[in-house]
């Protein structure tokens, strides 16, 4: 079943009065609980292909299509709101709040996104969660001491307690070495496909491509 | 909102810096006003203890009280319109007691009126501080061009003018002492709207204060001291905030991209601010009203509640303008800045 129809996406940057085409219509369509990852060499335009599917920058022209709405038509409020409701993130880096436990990561996100549950259900749940990727011994412990592996896997599951219905994934194992980055890549299959979300990536790395069911290749601003 | 306070408890020596300095600069704000306060009520207890009303003097007198001299028909004509009008002079001079010992005070007599002391000719009645410079009642005290001693009948408290004592006298005795058939001021109490009489001039209580020479200089100097620190307070917590936001840019980036509201990350700041605000100026008004206690007995020192409570109100709006300003760059914010910039 489709879920995200991305339509002629164009996106252009201009720098004074110099223009560039970094995406010159591009095609795609993620259907419900896999995972698809874009590929291609630095300057392909997946990396922004993939977050202006996210609505973390306007697109110049065209139409992504999700849940009944046209994002690209969309408020900057409304987009927000998409964003914390049905989208869920994990960047290169963890990026996790500096002053807030593990376990307050998750509470945070669930806050974000509006999730109304009992108190103790939101505890269970976030306790799950934190078994599920192995981290439910260090729910009190702060950013500074995990290791880069234990931050990502924190990352994955703030981005997707409150389960959106599509998960943005932009290099998510770049900073990690190749023991990790499977690791983080087995965990990321194996959540995505028990809650059934949809999975956008860009990767860099081949071995990662083993894990995602699709794969798709972009070059100079087009899928190819 | 509890991430606010989750940061204070993680970031505990940034914010104890920041509590710190709004401590001390609300200490020094609160102390400098009670001293404002304490001496204005040092120079001016006499007129501040009046109602509202208006006070009328000479128009030659070119808003001078010493120099004005009421004419006794004018006087006459105000009071017969205004029958609560009270004619009354202040004159400052010297008090000799029984060992010579010369002291200063300002001599006040007045027209019959419950707003002065009444005294009977040949007595005086003084302000309790000179109780406590060993002058007693029924001690005779004597001023040196008026041959007929003066008898200490009681005392008031807080009663001064121009930072001296007040004495009160007969109005007859007052006018041999002086030589001076007439009256230099009329106030009518609770006279809302200014009645023109000929030859005098009105003032509200207010701008009649600001006519005692003393007065306006000092309270100008010591409330300039005062909004100065409270704009100092403000710009602190601007630079403050600023420079914690300028830390956090990526962080909020990252924040907004998972979809927190730009609101609630004001919000977020606006609590920190409240929370240490707060309790800064708890901690400085009780060190205040400690300074109150063991601050020496002869430093004219007066905070009230009400200027405690409005000080405290204006250091909170001044930390939210300044917290305010120095957050508008959290608006502008890029998400995906953030997310290129690399780990917050």
């Amino acid at each position: 079943m489709d879920i995200f129809t991305i339509g002629e996406l164009r996106k252009t940057f201009s720098n004074g009065e110099v223009k560039e085409e970094v995406l010159k219509g591009v095609n795609l369509t993620l259907k419900k609980g896999e995972i698809t990852a874009l590929v291609g060499s630095s300057g392909s335009g997946k990396s922004t292909l993939l977050t202006i599917a996210a609505g973390l920058q306007p697109a110049s022209d065209g139409k992504i299509l999700f849940d009944g709405h046209n994002l690209t038509s969309m408020t900057s409020e409304e987009m927000r709101s998409i964003r914390a409701k049905k989208f869920g993130f994990v960047f290169q880096f963890a990026h996790l709040v500096p002053f807030l436990t593990v376990e307050e990561q998750l509470d945070l996100m669930l806050d974000v996104s509006e999730v109304k549950m009992p108190k103790e259900n939101r505890q269970q749940e976030i306790h799950y969660l934190l078994e599920r990727v192995g981290l439910s011994h260090r729910k009190q412990a702060y950013p500074a001491s995990l290791s880069g592996g234990e931050k990502q896997r924190v990352a994955i599951a703030r981005a997707i307690i409150h389960k959106p219905q599509v998960l943005f994934a932009d290099e998510p194992t770049a900073s990690l070495d190749s023991k990790r980055s499977k690791e983080i890549m087995s965990l990321l299959r194996d959540l995505t496909k028990t809650l059934n979300i949809t999975t956008l990536m860009v990767t860099h790395d081949e071995e990662m491509l083993s894990y995602v069911d699709h794969v798709v290749k972009m070059s100079d601003g087009l899928v190819v | 909102m509890s991430i606010a306070w989750k940061e204070i408890k993680k970031n505990k020596m940034k914010f104890f810096i920041l509590g710190s300095i709004i401590f001390l600069v609300s200490l020094l704000t609160f102390i400098i006003s009670g001293l404002a306060n304490g001496l204005s009520q040092d120079n001016a207890a006499l007129i501040k203890d009046l109602p509202n009303g208006q006070f009328y003097i000479n128009r030659d007198a070119e808003e001078n009280y010493n120099l004005s001299r009421i004419d006794n028909s004018v006087q006459e004509q105000v009071i017969s319109k205004q029958k609560d009008t009270v004619a009354f002079s202040i004159q400052m001079g010297f008090l000799n007691d029984e060992s010579d010992k010369q002291r200063s005070v300002a001599f006040v007599a007045s027209t019959d009126s419950k707003l002065f002391e009444s005294v009977a000719p040949g007595e005086i009645v003084l302000d309790r501080s000179l109780e406590k410079e060993g002058i007693d009642v029924g001690d005779t005290l004597a001023y040196k061009p008026f041959d007929k001693p003066l008898v200490v009948k009681r005392f008031v408290d807080h009663k001064k003018f121009s930072h001296a004592p007040v004495a009160y006298v007969n109005i007859e005795d007052y006018k041999k002492m002086y030589r001076s058939e007439e009256m230099q001021l009329l106030f009518i109490p609770r006279a809302d709207e200014t009645q023109n009489f000929k030859e005098l001039q009105s003032f509200s209580n207010n701008d009649f204060l600001n006519t005692i020479p003393s007065y306006s200089a000092e309270q100008m100097s010591l409330n300039m001291i005062v909004w100065f620190l409270i704009v100092i307070s403000g710009m602190l917590f601007a630079i403050f905030f600023y420079m914690m936001n300028v830390q956090k840019i990526g962080l909020y980036g990252i924040l907004k991209a998972i979809g927190v509201k730009t609101s609630d990350l004001f919000k977020m700041m606006w609590t920190q601010m409240l929370y240490i605000t707060s309790l800064s100026l708890a901690l400085s008004i009780g060190c205040s009203q400690l300074f109150k206690k063991i601050a020496p007995e002869d430093m004219p020192y007066l905070l009230t509640n009400e200027t405690t409570l409005l000080l405290s109100i204006v250091f909170i709006v001044i930390g939210f303008i300044g917290a305010t300003l120095s957050g508008l760059q959290m608006k502008k914010v890029e998400p995906l800045h953030a997310i290129q910039q690399g780990e917050v």
